[in-house]
């Protein structure tokens, strides 16, 4: 067991994620409380509850919140943010597919604390199944009165609209995501201003993730002080973590913050595939830096304890690596994403993501020479903290962080012009 | 298109008001459930129906990967080969289909039975490898569970 | 106000100003491809960087979308500033083909000045370049080269905030991204479509009309007034520099020809804009001239003909004259001077629409065709043009007038500079100089005054207007 359970905290079943078995577990009660609270106490709950933002950057939710004042008349906009793309991370599609109305009841919160009148959830095209769920959920709610017109015994009414991506990583970035939402190219936008205070058409938009939003309900429902019991000091809660790679048993595991990470993969997860040793470990989606299995042997998991080893939980998209995984070719997948995924606007981005997908190209064919690495390293710098939205800066973690743990592997394929591991990306028994 | 355009003010319904240009994307993916693609004709039938640039309808199906503008094969094949899953053996799979339909990745079988596509992070890293047949995930891909869908998908 | 040091100097910004604007407002330089100062701010090049010193150091940004902010310390030249510049510099040539050889660009390119002032390095990369369309027709008017693009996207966003045409878009993603015309032609109908040409801060677009014509360098601007309508926007008139003339026998059209027309920003009349009517005033300028004066349709000589005219002029009891809106200032005034006492004196429009132009728009384009209406109309009012049936002489200046009005009897002097076969029906008939054989001014519609300058010789037979009216009144004509 992961410790104490604030998300899946019910038996999954075929019918689990309807309205009706929704209600029977206490859904949408804590709506009724929170309808009967002032708008900022709702604010000031989840403030004192330390909420970190489940997308990657662990931003304090109340704080980005704190931003909106829900002034009557002013035109407020709140997007819940399910464009799972980070490779590695799933754990969103987990909410939408099997706890779709505990997102519902959360948005009608949030919404009701930050003056919203009008939601959308901003989910990524090729979510078949969660879109349907989540669609599913909001028009059940809708039938059931409690989205499109006022919520009986108040003047509070929320719509939500299902916004589908079509395809595409930086619509995940918040400014993209909104972009998208007007429905032009996604190209993310500079800060300041910040999106709280011109976003969506303009409008004050806070853009929260599927899994912080989820939160919201308990926080509202158990009282930030009851929250905060869960996790640790710093890292109040849980965190979704979606693991896949080498391991026996992938999945979605709701982690309490400060469990033992060795513990959660040995034991939880059934340690490595065919008995594997574990040669790294991607914390949080491909833009965390990989930690050997020394680095995170006195490590547990929250970001007070994995931060300072110089990686973050990000997105909670945990790959475990397997001994003999070729890092080379491991590169090279992640920089052939990133320059797939690049909007091209800015030019740190647009021209480092296709370079450096050139040079690990190159390498792999057996060309490479031996200040590619440094020019590896180069166009990661360059990257750090140039670009528009995160994206180049990401790139380069996952490049710096590969680089400076298997060197020795880049060294051996440009001086030999083959992988010093068969170059296998698969974990064989 | 025109024959959509109710069900675009379905759509309209739960935006706010002057969203109009919102409704690009969703008009577009309705447009392509309904044709395979969207065609010229669809461009300047939503144009003038929202009222937007032309330019910008071009610009953001250029830009996503899941619009089209030209028809594909009756069965949308798309292999993930993002890294979760080319560990557990998503590159063996993409090899697999190639040599079974005799295409390589963006191509379409001769009979335009199958359109073999290969396409980053699908977000089902956890039952890896995992493929998209038309709208729906196939996950814990296998090389005789893609034999076994192929000969099933396969029309006379 | 918040005050600000920028490199040591102090200085005071305005509230919501951002870095960029404060410093050049103060005269101080940083560089920019994106940015420009009539458009959205896209913060997409990135070579704008500039230090802050905070607590933790100094750390770097954009100052295009930095806001200004009280006591805020600013570096342009630190070595993180120009580090990160240099990095930016080989991204942005990354892929950029530094064919400056064949590119009509070169020596006026942004690109090429920022890589000597911030670069001046090869390129480290030893892979191959992204290749791109080298050669694609963005309209009739304008190519586009993609792979010189450096996808500062200032050429789309001036015809979505500028012209409106939504001409433009970017399409694609990452380094294959791409600028392209709007699939409904949109581009090829705006009217103010070359001025992306001038924006462009490299040599992706290109003026047809213009390619290959001539290196820049050998050309020089002379400064003008667009006579295309009453907005009269400022524009550099580019011609071959007399250093380097082209010397082989039959190159006087080469080396007096307009070969390309730019706008020069002015703020009172037209930015830094003009319409594609202003870029083809080698055409509306280069028909066919009248050059040699005539007397009722056989040449005579210059001083016979004003002679003859002379007479007229003295002799004539209701002398009736129609000026010409094309005139300058100047020669409006030397007419008012000479003869203006003697003749009942209308202005006329000299040029309408033609057919498929644009008549008037909320940007630039006046409905009025002609350059100094208002200049005109200052000095002679603006009485609905009406020749009395007893005029006994009309004098008509430039073209646009219908014989027809003119009574039967009236003898006719006639001032064209253009071939016309109204010139053969006058009595007298002068060519005369146009605007590029001279200095003058124009008042536009709203009474701002612009200045022109000469840019060639006149031929031997032609007049300047100005110094004919004098002689038309002298012995016994005129006051």
């Amino acid at each position: 067991m992961t410790g104490r359970k604030l998300i899946m905290n019910f038996e999954v079943t075929p019918t689990s994620h309807t309205l009706a078995e929704y209600k029977a577990r206490g859904g949408y009660a804590t709506l009724g409380k929170a309808l009967k609270m002032a708008p900022a106490d709702i604010t000031k709950e989840v403030t004192a509850s330390g909420l970190l933002g489940h997308g990657g950057a662990a931003f304090p939710v109340g704080r980005k919140w704190g931003v909106m004042k829900p002034n009557p008349g002013e035109i407020h906009y709140l997007c819940a943010n399910a464009d799972e793309g980070e490779p590695g991370t799933f754990k969103d599609r987990w909410i939408l597919e099997n706890a779709p109305h505990l997102l519902v009841e959360s948005m009608l919160i949030t919404s009701y604390a930050l003056g919203v009148r009008h939601a959308f959830v901003y989910i990524r095209g090729e979510f078949d199944l969660p879109y349907r769920r989540i669609q599913g959920a909001i028009d059940e709610a809708y039938a059931a009165g409690l989205l499109g017109k006022p919520v009986p015994g108040t003047d509070f009414a929320l719509d939500i609209v299902v916004y589908r991506g079509a395809g595409s990583y930086v619509c995940g970035e918040a400014s993209g995501l909104i972009t998208s939402i007007e429905g032009r190219k996604p190209y993310p936008r500079n800060r300041p201003p910040r999106l709280t205070v011109r976003g969506l058409f303009q409008k004050p938009t806070v853009i929260n993730n599927v899994e912080s939003l989820a939160n919201i309900t308990g926080i509202i429902r158990m009282g930030a002080e009851e929250f905060r019991k869960v996790g640790t000091a710093k890292s109040p809660g849980t965190q979704l973590v979606s693991i896949s790679g080498h391991i026996a048993k992938p999945g979605v595991y709701e982690v309490e913050y400060g469990y033992p990470w060795v513990k959660f993969l040995d034991e939880d997860c059934g340690g490595m595939l065919h008995g594997a040793k574990l040669k790294c470990v991607v914390p949080g989606g491909i833009s965390t830096k990989v930690l050997t299995r020394a680095e995170i042997e006195p490590l547990t998991l929250c970001h007070e304890s994995v931060n300072p080893a110089g990686s973050g939980l990000g997105s909670g998209g945990m790959i475990a690596i397997a001994e003999g995984t070729c890092m080379v070719r491991f590169l090279q997948v992640l920089l052939r994403f990133y320059h797939h995924e690049s909007c091209g606007q800015c030019t740190p981005c647009r021209e480092g993501m296709g370079w450096m997908h050139k040079i690990i190209d190159r390498i792999v064919a057996g060309k490479g020479v031996p200040e590619d690495i440094e020019r590896l390293y180069a166009i990661s710098e360059a990257n750090d903290g140039t670009t528009i939205c995160g994206m180049g800066d990401a790139a380069g973690y996952a490049t710096v962080g590969i680089l400076n743990k298997y060197r020795d592997e880049f060294e051996y394929w440009i001086a030999n012009g083959r992988s010093k591991l068969d170059g296998r990306l698969e974990c064989r028994a | 298109m025109k024959h959509l355009i109710p069900d675009f003010e379905k759509m309209k319904e739960r935006f706010p008001a002057g969203f109009e240009s919102s409704l690009v994307l969703p008009c577009l993916h309705r447009i392509q459930a309904d044709r395979g693609f969207v065609a010229d004709e669809d461009i300047d039938g939503l144009v003038a129906y929202l009222g937007v640039p032309r330019v910008q309808v071009e610009e953001v199906l250029s830009y996503y990967t899941m619009l089209r503008r030209e028809g594909i094969g009756r069965t949308h094949l798309q292999v993930c080969r993002n890294i979760a899953c080319s560990m557990r053996g998503a590159e063996g799979v993409i090899e697999h289909a190639c040599k079974r339909l005799g295409v390589k990745p963006g191509e379409t079988t001769a009979d335009g039975q199958f359109t073999l596509s290969t396409v980053e992070c699908l977000g089902s890293c956890g039952t890896a490898p995992v493929m998209m047949v038309n709208d729906a995930y196939h996950e814990n891909m296998t090389l005789a569970e893609l034999d076994r869908l192929i000969e099933e998908l396969r029309q006379p | 106000m918040p005050r600000l040091t920028i490199d040591g100097r102090e200085i005071e910004a305005k509230a919501g100003q951002t870095v960029m604007e404060a410093a050049r407002e103060h005269g101080i330089f940083i560089p920019y491809f994106c940015w420009h100062p009539q458009l959205s701010v896209p913060g997409n090049c990135r070579i704008c960087v500039v230090g802050v010193d905070d607590k933790g150091g100094e750390w770097v940004d954009i100052a295009c979308n930095m806001p200004v902010s009280e006591g805020m310390v600013v570096h342009t030249n630190s070595e993180k500033v120009r580090a990160r510049r240099k990095a930016t510099m080989q991204f942005i040539t990354l892929n950029h083909p530094v064919d400056c050889g064949i590119c009509d660009k070169a020596g006026e390119c942004t690109l090429q000045d920022y890589h000597y002032e911030y670069n001046g390095e090869r390129s480290v990369s030893v892979d191959a370049k992204v290749h791109a369309t080298k050669h694609h027709d963005l309209s009739e008017r304008i190519v586009l080269d993609n792979e010189r693009c450096i996808q500062c996207t200032r050429c789309v966003r001036f015809t979505r905030e500028v012209s409106k045409s939504n001409g433009l878009g970017m399409i694609s993603r990452a380094d294959h991204s791409l600028v392209r015309a709007a699939e409904d032609g949109s581009f090829g109908r705006d009217p103010y479509s070359d001025n992306v040409i001038d924006i462009c801060p490299v040599g992706a677009l290109l003026s047809r009309s213009f390619l290959h014509k001539a290196r820049v360098w050998y050309l020089k601007p002379t400064a003008s007034v667009c006579p295309g309508c009453s907005r009269g926007c400022t524009v550099n008139l580019w011609h071959r520099r007399p250093e380097w003339r082209l010397k082989a026998p039959g190159m006087r059209t080469a080396n007096e020809s307009i070969d390309r027309v730019t706008p020069l920003e002015n703020p009172a009349v037209n930015g830094p804009w003009i319409c594609n009517k202003g870029r083809d005033l080698a055409a509306l300028l280069g028909r066919a001239r009248a050059e040699v004066a005539m007397l009722k349709g056989r040449p005579a000589e210059l001083q016979g003909a004003i002679a003859r005219a002379r007479a007229l002029v003295a002799s004539a009891r209701r002398p009736v004259a129609v000026v010409s809106s094309w005139a300058s200032n100047e020669e409006l005034a030397a007419f008012k001077a000479s003869l203006g006492a003697r003749f009942a004196t209308f202005v006329k429009a000299d040029c309408q629409p033609e057919p498929g132009e644009v008549v008037e728009d909320a940007l630039l384009i006046r409905a009025d065709k002609n350059p100094n209406t208002a200049g005109a109309r200052a000095l002679f009012g603006d009485a609905p043009l009406a020749i009395p049936p007893d005029a006994d002489l009309v004098l008509v200046w430039g073209e646009g007038l219908d014989f027809g009005l003119i009574p039967p009897g009236a003898a006719i002097i006639h001032l064209n500079a253009w071939l016309a076969p109204e010139n053969g029906h006058a009595d007298v008939f002068f060519p005369v100089s146009i605007q590029t054989e001279r200095d003058g001014h124009y008042t536009n519609f709203a009474g701002v005054t612009s200045a022109f300058a000469k840019c060639f010789p006149k031929a031997a037979g032609v007049a300047d207007a100005a110094a004919l009216f004098p002689a038309l009144a002298g012995a016994g004509g005129g006051e």
